[in-house]
């Protein structure tokens, strides 16, 4: 097709077809050569006629085909693919490793040149210390999935380029952080390279792997080298400029693979690949860039809330790719950083659904890191370290758009393919396995029968349980899979392998009384307590366990009614006691006189409820002295509830098994159900269901009823529906619709997902929103600059702000007098969602709580003092409250609270009478200051220690007028008869005698008793107060008490 | 030694200042044996509940004088139990009921009934009938108004009320049509300045015809607050001449602030701030209205003319809205985020 052929992918079949052609003619001109490799092309296989045009043709060649050329295909794919993987294993000896491999299919000539590129690399090792770039080599190889010498060769330039930027940017930081390399520059290189190798070698090379532009490209690329030679190379002295300090480096490193270019080719040709060019021109050609140097020096202090951050700045600007089914095979992905468009989450749900992987972190294994701007500045390292490819996110869709489905026949896919077949094939064992096993089970059960059939003795249901044991097709999944063997049990093979330990050695730790721990600290405790998720196995390991172990089981469950009661006397005939069933087994069943032993399993013990009163206590009580072992099971071990089982169970937490550990069992089981799912929906659905083995079963049982196989959306939809469901936190609730993710035009999430957030918690969800709708960087306003940018923020602010007003109004019809629930969505888009969809962007910080909630309370405290502080001014003022907080709070605080700042302890006599004057109390002097705001802020108000002691303690020596008394009686809203309160105005009206008559009369004593203010220090009434109150028993509840005014001194208005 | 507001107020209908023809009705209606349901309003600050007691004093002697505070306990329908204070003398009760809240018709259904029911015994009353005064009757909820429109019928031997309110815009029709409307409106400032003049004279304080007339614009005919603003300066002040500041209370001086901070910034940032602001305002009982409207009145007062229609449009429109809404802060703030809105793409000259 082009040069690219050449240098890059070379036609699959053709190495056994025309090995050493294209090397010739690679010193050519362009022309010949574009017919040379088109021709070799042609020559290879009819598949790879169709290789311009990518897709179609790919996608059928790498499925088996019998031809015998396809096997010859195969044969060679698997030895690049041992080789390979031997590489990978070790990448520092592998080039040695790979070679003999090599050797062996094709001729000698890679050999010498490999040679040769060894030593020089060596040199350098030495002299600049650049091991890396050796490895580098390796793993690019590996990971271009193409060709291997075709890759090293290429991957090589490239693994340097990529090497000669890390040392630029390590010398010089800041270096053209995320350059792109322009394809179409990288092409002309090529050109460049090629007619003057000689002298410019290191540049060739390290511009080689660029050779595959993008087929727009090919075009120019057609033209004669000479004239584009002089572009070329004004162009690639600049590149050259820019990386001065890298440059003798690369020089050097790069000269090598220089010597190897000449022979590659030739390799290429001979080497028995499989790959296609055009495979390889998608990996070049796809636009890497380079990693920012991890910052040096002190690493960033971790910036709280930064992971939330990771939103994409302007996303949903781009349009998402759509490819080929499976297109990423065997390819493996690491997102870093914030990147354009994609939010972290699409990125690896894009990945995922074209049979991608996606790893947290980079590794040497990583095919691609897709990076972001700000980066983690480890990640870096390691990409810096394993020279790991980076592309953006551009990169990224043009991987899916143009990789032909399921990977094209790429190395990696090749690999993915190997790996599929050896997982098949184990799992295809495993199938055996199971199949093996349910016949045996079979043929136990006919024999059962036969025996129960034979001799008619009593045909007894219970003496033949085969029927209910022996797996038959009617069984739920869950139980026709159920492990038989520990090591069919997926994950928490140690966390097993503890129970299995402990349970063994049991008996001898018994013997010790508890008293050695043993190796694992096992051996003191008496019972075990497995914990973890549901649906990941607890149960089964336990049952299993147990078997395996030689013990028969009593299980108790939430089933079981477990109060204390029942808990001591259900288990108290379990506790010391063998088992029986070895004496009197079954029919047609030996007799094990070792089978008597007993373990306890108590499932779901935090199932414990209300109706379980004294369980948790009882069974800790039980798991204190019992003979036999316990299993107890729960879900959460850390809940207060299960706070008795401290210290005396042996805690086995057990956790979620991983993807690929459930993977194999089920897909043993997809197998023999005949379903047929792909890996990547599977591990989809795993995922969905956060690795609920349980679960996925189920799902998988369900899918079988109506399909043979699920596709990832499928699955995808699957595992929604199937989803459980969890409440989220009003922080979380926030968080979501806050994120820029959720209003990208990529969002998946429709306005009934969003109204769904705000019902997670309806009650906070608006409240939280309007806490922190302003600490976001709207997305929307992204777009903009300077001025506009700050109009077009406050034009979202107030759009949000105005829509949260309307919100409260909704509100109102809902909680207010009209209680019109059904408005509820309506309030959810008003204050929820539509402020979301203006305000939506990176929050800096973390979202806080929000804030109405304690201002709300400190409000309600607030106006309870200025209703007291009225109440008791009332005789005095004829101001409402507001009147008497807005315009004698202001003066009484200046002839108060300032005064007694001002003027200290001098003051506090006068203070008091004006205070007295007012019925105001020493509480109402701290009400006083609390109610200050602005000038006369609390914080502001800074008394003398000295004068509020004297202020306290001559305000409590002194006597103070009383306006008013508290009533006892609560007149309730109907029912009895109260009698009227006009025996207050008879009594009140001669106000004098008032003090006369809280002596003489019995009744009015129990006023006194409840009245808060008695407890005020008064000259008069304290004695009268303590003499009543003996009395006060007498006092009848039901009648009314006339209220007293005790008015010694408010008679001075009069 | 109370201030000077409640140390000089006016005890009879005849001490009264100004309105005096206002003070002549309320005399021959005490005088004529027929004394109807009474409808009260006027501003705040104008000497409704002076004028009431006075009246009061007209129609039963100093016997009303005699007051005393107490103490009820309401159960409503829900067990919830409301404390109620209730001032009274033999011959009047004064009530508050906005102080239970949206409970206010379980304290007027069940203490204007008990009132009501029973018939003076005090023989030697100049009147049969008790008066209940109703502060804050506009803030009654309906169901309370509409609880008190049969028992002013059907009571009204035994019982009259006032009503006090500062308009009769809440004020449901069928009460108003059984109750004497009558309005005090606020004191002239002139009035104010004679009455500030005259309480100077009595405290012998040397003051100045210039400050009293500023405090009686300042007061916004508020004769309460005129006095205290005065009975302020002069605790301030040692000496006071016609320039003395004339300290703003502390919310005023608050919201200036905050009023200043839009100004000088407007974003999101600021926004959050304004509503901390705004929080420490409504969290130390300043209503939202005069938190609004304060505020508005700083903003206007500094912004560009063509703006003042659009600040004055908006602060109205969301006033409208902490009426009809439950959260005062969310509306609050979106006045804020409008104003900060429209006054930057005043200054920037353009529009989004």
């Amino acid at each position: 097709m082009d040069i690219r052929n050449f240098f890059g992918g070379k036609p699959s079949q053709s190495s056994s077809d025309a090995p050493a052609k294209p090397a010739a003619k690679k010193e050519d001109s362009s022309a010949t050569r574009k017919r040379r490799s088109r021709k070799v092309v042609d020559d290879s296989d009819d598949d790879e006629d169709v290789a311009p045009v990518k897709a179609p043709a790919t996608k059928a060649k790498p499925k088996s085909q019998p031809k015998p050329e396809e096997a010859k295909e195969e044969a060679t794919t698997s030895s690049e693919y041992f080789a390979s993987s031997k590489k990978k294993a070790r990448p520092a000896k592998t080039i040695e490793k790979a070679q003999p491999d090599k050797a062996n299919t094709v001729a000698e000539s890679p050999k010498p040149k490999k040679t040769a590129e060894e030593p020089a690399t060596k040199g350098r090792n030495t002299t600049r210390g650049s091991t890396k770039q050796a490895t580098k080599i390796v793993e690019d190889e590996n990971l271009g999935a193409d060709d291997i010498f075709a890759t090293e060769y290429g991957k090589a330039g490239k693994g340097e380029d990529a090497y000669v930027a890390g040392d630029d940017s390590d010398e010089d930081d800041g270096f053209e952080m995320l350059e792109v390399r322009p394809a179409a520059a990288a092409a002309k290189r090529i050109q460049k390279k090629q007619s003057s190798r000689n002298d410019d070698d290191d540049v060739v090379m390290e511009d080689l792997p660029k050779i595959p532009a993008s087929k727009a490209r090919t075009g120019r690329k057609r033209k004669s080298e000479a004239l584009i030679d002089e572009d070329e190379d004004s162009d690639h002295q600049e590149l050259k400029k820019e990386t001065k300090k890298a440059a003798p480096k690369a020089k050097a490193a790069t000269s090598p693979a220089a010597k190897k270019q000449k022979a590659t080719p030739k390799n290429a040709k001979k080497e028995d690949k499989p790959e296609s060019k055009e495979l390889q021109d998608i990996f070049d050609s796809i636009p890497t860039i380079e990693a920012p140097e991890p910052p040096q020096g002190e690493p960033k202090k971790f910036k709280f809330g930064a992971q939330q951050s990771r939103d994409p700045a302007v996303s949903g600007t781009k349009e998402m790719p759509v490819g080929q089914e499976n297109c990423l095979a065997g390819l493996s992905f690491v997102f870093t950083g914030v990147l354009e468009s994609l939010g972290r989450e699409e990125g690896a749900q894009l990945v995922k659904k074209y049979g991608g992987k996606v790893v947290g972190a980079p590794s040497s294994k990583t095919s691609y890191v897709v990076l972001g701007g700000d980066a983690g500045p480890k990640k870096l390292e390691t990409i810096a370290k394993h020279k790991i490819k980076t592309i953006n996110e551009d990169g990224l869709f043009e991987l899916i758009r143009r990789l032909p489905a399921n990977g094209g026949d790429g190395k990696a896919a090749e690999k993915y393919a190997e790996k599929l077949k050896a997982d098949e094939a184990k799992v295809r064992a495993m199938a055996a396995e199971i199949d093996a096993e349910e016949k045996k089970r079979e043929a136990e059960k006919r024999k059962t029968a036969a025996i129960s059939q034979g001799p008619k003795t009593t045909a007894n249901a219970s003496q033949t349980p085969p029927s209910s044991q022996v797996i038959s097709s009617s069984d739920l999944w869950t139980t026709k899979y159920a492990p038989t063997s520990t090591s069919m049990i997926c994950g928490n093979k140690t966390a097993v392998e503890k129970v299995q330990t402990w349970l063994r050695n049991w008996h001898a730790n018994a013997q010790a009384d508890f008293k050695k721990g043993g190796k694992d600290g096992s051996g003191i405790y008496r019972a075990v307590i497995i914990h973890g998720p549901p649906g990941i196995g607890k149960t089964t390991a336990a049952h299993l366990v147990a078997k395996l172990e030689g013990y028969d089981i009593v299980e108790t469950n939430a089933s079981d009614t477990r109060s204390k009661k029942l808990v001591e006397s259900s288990t108290l005939g379990v506790l010391d006691t063998t088992s029986l069933q070895g004496y009197f087994a079954g029919q047609g069943k030996q007799v094990e006189s070792g089978k008597k032993k007993l373990v306890l399993i108590m499932d779901e013990v935090d199932g414990m409820s209300a109706g379980d009163r004294g369980g948790v206590g009882a069974v800790a009580a039980i798991v204190k002295k019992s003979k036999i072992p316990i299993i107890l099971i729960c879900n959460e071990r850390k809940l207060p509830k299960m706070k008795p089982f401290d210290f005396i169970t042996y805690d086995v937490p057990f956790r979620r098994p991983t993807a690929e550990q459930i993977r194999a069992r089920l897909s043993t089981i997809c197998f023999r159900e005949g379903l047929k799912i792909p890996p990547p929906v599977l591990d989809g659905l795993i995922e969905g269901t956060h690795a609920d083995i349980r679960q996925v079963i189920n799902m998988l049982s369900t899918a079988r009823l109506d399909q043979k196989g699920l596709n990832y959306e499928e699955g995808k939809q699957m595992s929604k529906s199937w989803e459980k469901h969890l409440i989220l936190k009003p922080w979380d609730i926030v968080g979501k619709i806050l994120s820029a993710q959720m209003f990208s035009p990529s969002s998946t999430s429709t306005l009934n997902d969003k109204v769904e957030l705000y019902f997670n918690d309806h009650e906070f969800s608006y409240l939280m929103l309007q806490e922190n709708y302003l600490r976001t960087k709207p997305a929307l306003a992204g777009k903009y600059q300077g001025k506009e940018q700050r109009l077009k923020s406050l034009e979202l602010m107030d759009n949000a702000a105005s829509s949260i007003s309307d919100g409260d109004l909704v509100d109102r019809m809902i909680h207010g007098t009209q209680q019109q629930w059904s408005l509820m969505p309506t309030h959810a888009i008003f204050s929820f969602v539509r402020p979301a969809s203006f305000q939506y962007g990176n929050m800096s910080e973390r979202p806080a709580f929000t804030s109405w909630l304690g201002n709300n309370s400190k409000h309600g405290k607030l106006s309870r003092y200025v209703k007291e502080l009225q109440g008791h001014m009332r005789l005095r003022t004829t101001g409402n409250r507001d009147e008497i907080r807005q315009q004698y709070m202001p003066l009484l605080q200046e002839k108060v609270v300032r005064r007694m700042m001002d003027e200290g302890k001098d003051c506090v006599d006068s203070v008091i009478d004006l205070m007295d004057s007012y019925y105001l109390t020493r509480e109402d002097f701290d009400s006083m200051v609390e109610l200050g705001v602005g000038p006369m802020d609390e914080s502001k108000v800074k008394l003398e220690t000295q004068t509020k002691a004297t202020f306290t303690r001559l305000y409590n020596s002194r006597s103070h007028p009383m306006p008013f008394m508290k009533a006892s009686n609560v007149i309730a809203p109907k029912g009895k008869k109260e009698m009227p309160d006009i025996e207050d105005a008879i009594e009140a009206s001669d106000g004098e005698e008032v003090v006369e008559d809280v002596k003489n009369e019995d009744e009015e004593v129990l006023d006194l008793k409840k009245d808060k203010y008695v407890s005020l220090p008064k000259k008069k009434k304290a004695p009268a107060k303590s003499k009543k109150t003996k009395k006060a028993d007498d006092d009848d509840e039901e009648e009314e008490k006339p209220k007293k005014a005790r008015k010694s001194r408010a008679k001075a208005k009069a | 030694m109370a201030l000077l507001v409640d140390k000089l107020r006016p005890r009879t209908l005849d001490a009264l200042s100004y309105h005096p023809e206002l003070s002549d009705r309320l005399r021959s209606l005490a005088r004529s044996g027929d004394f109807p349901h009474l409808l009260v309003y006027g501003p705040s600050g104008a000497g409704k509940k002076t004028r009431v007691i006075a009246t009061l004093k007209e129609l039963y002697g100093p016997g009303v004088e005699k007051i005393k505070i107490d103490a009820r306990v309401f159960q409503t329908t829900s067990n919830r139990k409301l404390e109620f204070n209730i001032v009274s003398s033999v011959y009047h009760l004064e009530i508050t009921p906005a102080d239970v809240g949206t409970y206010d018709r379980v304290v007027v259904q069940e203490l204007l009934k008990e009132v009501a029911q029973t018939q003076q015994v005090d023989l030697g009353a100049k009147q049969r009938f008790k008066v209940v005064v109703i502060n804050e009757a506009d803030h009654l909820t309906r169901d309370a108004q509409a609880a008190l429109r049969r028992t002013m019928e059907k009571y009204s031997p035994n019982l009259r009320l006032i009503l006090l309110a500062n308009s009769t815009s809440n004020i449901i029709a069928p009460i108003r049509s059984r109750t004497l409307l009558v309005r005090v409106a606020a004191p002239t400032e002139s009035d104010i300045c004679s009455a500030l003049h005259l309480a100077g004279k009595k405290e012998g304080w040397t003051e100045s015809e210039v400050l009293n007339k500023r405090i009686a614009k300042e007061s916004g005919r508020n004769l309460r607050r005129a006095l205290l603003m005065f009975e302020s300066i002069y605790a301030q002040n040692e000496k006071v001449t016609d320039k003395t500041l004339i300290p703003p209370p502390d919310w005023e001086a608050l919201v200036t602030l905050t009023a200043d901070e839009i100004l000088a910034e407007r974003s999101p940032a600021r926004l959050l701030h304004v509503r901390a602001r705004l929080y420490d305002l409504l969290t130390h009982c300043i209503p939202p209205t005069t938190i609004l409207k304060t505020l508005t009145f700083k903003l206007v007062a500094r912004v560009d003319d063509a703006l003042k229609s659009d600040v004055i449009k908006w602060s109205a429109f969301y006033e409208h809205r902490i009426k009809l809404g439950s959260k005062v802060i969310f509306h609050l703030e979106a006045f804020v985020a409008k104003f900060m809105r429209i006054y930057e793409s005043y200054l920037m000259g353009m529009d989004f």
